[in-house]
């Protein structure tokens, strides 16, 4: 009696986070896989019915057409990104604890600032702030230069770069902080011995501090990497917008699910593109946890 | 025993928790009562969960003020509530005219303004506890939801002799295969509208002279233009491609976006549109207020800006320009409509036909036309001396004698996104006009194919 209550009392404290996270997640998640399996778009609403895997048929036949680019681009955005914001992160970390350095805590609140905000202000307040070609700030500094004005967001490299730029604004304050935290928590009397031994700067920081926050960081690192692979808002707010299109192409997976599948009002068909890129995003996940683990990281 | 008391309490903050955070799922009693919230499933996937609080006030509201009005006496007080994402003073002011009309017969209509009020109504268009049960929006959507069966069409509600003053171009914007489904309100064309300050001389009569005075008059570096416009969005270019003969989408739901009349439009409209900014909304419309653009192409709803800042406006009919081919630019024309969900027309069916009745009368119309410069749609409405009077409904007054009323079949819906690629492509990117035209006459046909 005594060991079936243990044993059944934990599954008791987890039912209600379960209920909550069958509710909230797993719910939709089968009720998609349950609509991609049907009709169901604009001419049959309320009368759809089951149709097999033809939506899957179609949401794999379109693989062709843009697909593959958009895959690309997104596993290019996801490591161009993650290299420049791991490795600016670190050096303003280190930066932020030099000995020595004054009004480190101004420094520190004035960097968390960009993350405090909304996304959606961010991202508009940089196209028409930063980008702008009438009242962005980077023309005026060009036109005041005496060159001609750029559409920044009209064509796709440049596009890139702009909605790279802001998505480092975006996510450094959070892996600096990160990066911060953890390098508190890295034993001084390690950089004391290694100066004892006569070990400089550089050293201090191969042989020290990056394999002390090597396991510290690594789940920071993958979520944010996942972040940033399935990145919608900037790319969408800065260059497709309705009524805003800025003239690139730039297609993440997200964005080609959203402009192929979602504008269609097909639900079906959308419902088979969402479920072809959650399978795509879990592999990824799987990959990169297996990844870590070799490692011997935490995850 | 102090164990025990630990256990329990967890138990019972963890189930207390639970509880709490589920109470927000549900519903008024009524709903789940009448078991009729199958659409419910659909906005919990798509996140609409701030949306569906409002829906729940409304159906509130709803709940206690008449929903099965049909079988109630007479005298009941009974809103009738409608979504919209207009200004919300204009919508506030024309729900004033109704009211005051239906005092005595203790009728409501109350306007609740929503972002994205299409998205909106395909959610709850089936949900009579948590949707609306109206919806005022432009007629072009209306062939989505009339082939979705959500729609009561008015002439189920309201009588032909009480829509006889009503302009024909608005009845036939509302109809869809042959059905008459909204009820016109008031319409929209896009206008010249000009700095009476800065705009030096008279406005020219043909689009090559129009070109001269933008050449002479903008200098793109300085920030200073003489004419700005959207001119990457369909729905603004469309003077252009239907002035040259083409179009955006055919009434068989053809795409028409790489025939050649389409292309020489968009290669015309180009040229112009180098000397007009990046075409984005806030830009131009900033660029006009702030005094740095002479003139802008643009509509009623531009009006209180323009006002507020202070600007000496002027006001010419696109259909006023010529266009090098001998035709005349030739814009869109938005009907702004009403439109009836069945569930509403079923449970409200006697409070929604006296609103609609009404909404037919013209002093609906006065009111919009003298306070907001929209044009009404019933003809009644312009023997008012001061709407007959007011420069900006007489242009687009002459403006809906030849505009072409957009379209409103259901792929309409799906073609906005590939017309406006293709123009950003070709304006902002620079891309060639044949190989952007065909790439994106493609995406169209994918477009309307994917709905099936």
């Amino acid at each position: 009696m005594n060991h079936s209550k243990k044993k059944f009392t934990p599954w008791l404290y987890h039912l209600p986070a379960f209920i909550l996270i069958g509710v909230i997640v797993l719910f939709p998640i089968l009720y998609t896989g349950y609509i991609s399996l049907t009709n169901m778009n604009l001419y049959h609403w309320q009368d759809y019915t089951l149709v097999g895997a033809d939506n899957y048929v179609r949401a794999l036949g379109k693989i062709d057409s843009g697909f593959l680019t958009a895959l690309w681009n997104t596993v290019v955005w996801t490591v161009v990104n993650m290299v420049l914001d791991v490795g600016i992160a670190y050096i303003l970390a280190v930066g932020l604890n030099v000995e020595g350095l004054r009004a480190r805590r101004l420094y520190k609140t004035l960097i968390i600032f960009p993350w405090a905000m909304p996304a959606y202000v961010s991202i508009l307040a940089w196209r028409v702030g930063m980008y702008n070609t009438e009242f962005g700030l980077l023309n005026k500094v060009l036109v005041a230069l005496g060159f001609e004005k750029v559409d920044f967001l009209s064509r796709n490299i440049p596009a890139f770069l702009s909605c790279m730029v802001l998505n480092l604004w975006m996510s450094l304050p959070y892996m600096i902080v990160m990066f911060d935290g953890a390098l508190q928590s890295i034993d001084r009397s390690m950089y004391e011995s290694a100066v004892l031994d006569g070990a400089g700067a550089w050293q201090r920081n191969v042989y020290i501090t990056i394999p002390s926050l090597r396991r510290v960081m690594a789940p920071v690192v993958i979520m944010t990497t996942f972040t940033t692979f399935k990145q919608f808002d900037i790319v969408y707010l800065l260059t497709m917008q309705k009524g805003s299109v800025s003239g690139s192409t730039l297609q993440t997976i997200i964005t080609y699910a959203h402009q192929n599948a979602f504008v269609s009002n097909n639900y079906g068909l959308s419902s088979a593109v969402s479920v072809v890129i959650f399978v795509l995003i879990i592999i990824f996940s799987m990959w990169t946890n297996r990844a870590v683990k070799s490692e011997g990281g935490l995850v | 025993m102090r164990k025990n008391i630990r256990s329990g309490l967890s138990l019972l903050l963890a189930g207390t928790m639970t509880a709490g955070m589920l109470t927000g799922c549900g519903d008024s009693g009524q709903s789940s009562a009448n078991g009729d919230n199958p659409q419910a499933v659909d906005s919990a996937v798509d996140g609409q969960t701030d949306e569906n609080t409002a829906g729940n006030e409304n159906a509130a509201a709803a709940d206690g003020e008449g929903q099965d009005n049909a079988a109630q006496p007479s005298g009941e007080a009974v809103t009738v509530t409608a979504w919209h994402d207009n200004d919300e003073v204009m919508m506030n002011a024309l729900a004033d005219v109704v009211n005051e009309k239906l005092a005595g017969e203790n009728i409501t209509l109350r306007f609740e303004k929503k972002s994205d009020v299409t998205g909106q109504i395909r959610l709850y268009g089936t949900d009579a506890a948590n949707g609306p049960d109206m919806y005022l929006f432009a007629h072009d959507s209306l062939g989505g939801f009339a082939e979705m069966g959500i729609l009561e069409p008015v002439g189920n509600l309201i009588s032909a002799e009480k829509e006889a003053d009503l302009l024909p171009m608005t009845i036939e914007a509302a109809s869809y295969k042959g059905e008459q489904y909204l009820m016109p309100v008031y319409y929209e064309t896009l206008l010249f509208m000009y700095n009476k300050a800065l705009w030096q001389g008279d406005v020219p009569a043909t689009t090559e002279e129009l070109y001269e005075y933008m050449v002479a008059n903008t200098d793109v570096n300085a920030g200073t233009y003489a004419l700005v416009n959207q001119h990457s969005n369909a729905y603004n270019v469309a003077p252009f491609i239907n002035g040259f003969g083409g179009y955006i989408i055919d009434q068989d739901a053809n795409p028409g976006l790489n025939i050649q009349a389409t292309k020489d439009a968009i290669s015309y409209n180009k040229k112009f549109a180098d000397l007009q900014a990046d075409g984005d909304y806030n830009t131009v419309t900033a660029l006009f207020n702030e005094g740095h653009a002479a003139a802008i192409i643009g509509g009623p709803w531009l009006v209180s800006g323009i006002k507020e800042a202070g600007i000496d406006l002027g006001i010419k009919s696109l259909c006023d320009f010529t266009l090098p081919n001998g035709d005349v630019m030739t814009p869109y024309s938005g009907v702004q409509c009403l439109g009836v969900l069945k569930y509403a027309a079923d449970n409200k069916k006697d409070a929604i036909t006296k609103v609609l009745e009404v909404l037919a009368e013209p002093e609906v119309g006065i009111t919009l036309a003298k306070e907001f410069n929209c044009a009404p749609a019933n003809s009644r409405a312009y023997d008012d001396a001061d709407v007959a009077a007011n420069e900006m409904i007489f242009a687009m007054e002459q403006s809906a004698q030849k505009a072409v009323p957009m379209s409103n079949i259901p792929e309409m819906g799906v073609m906005w996104g590939p017309a406006e690629a293709l123009l950003a492509a070709v304006n902002k990117s620079g891309e060639d006009v044949d190989a952007a035209a065909d790439r994106y006459q493609e995406e169209a046909l994918q477009a309307i194919t994917d709905m099936q």
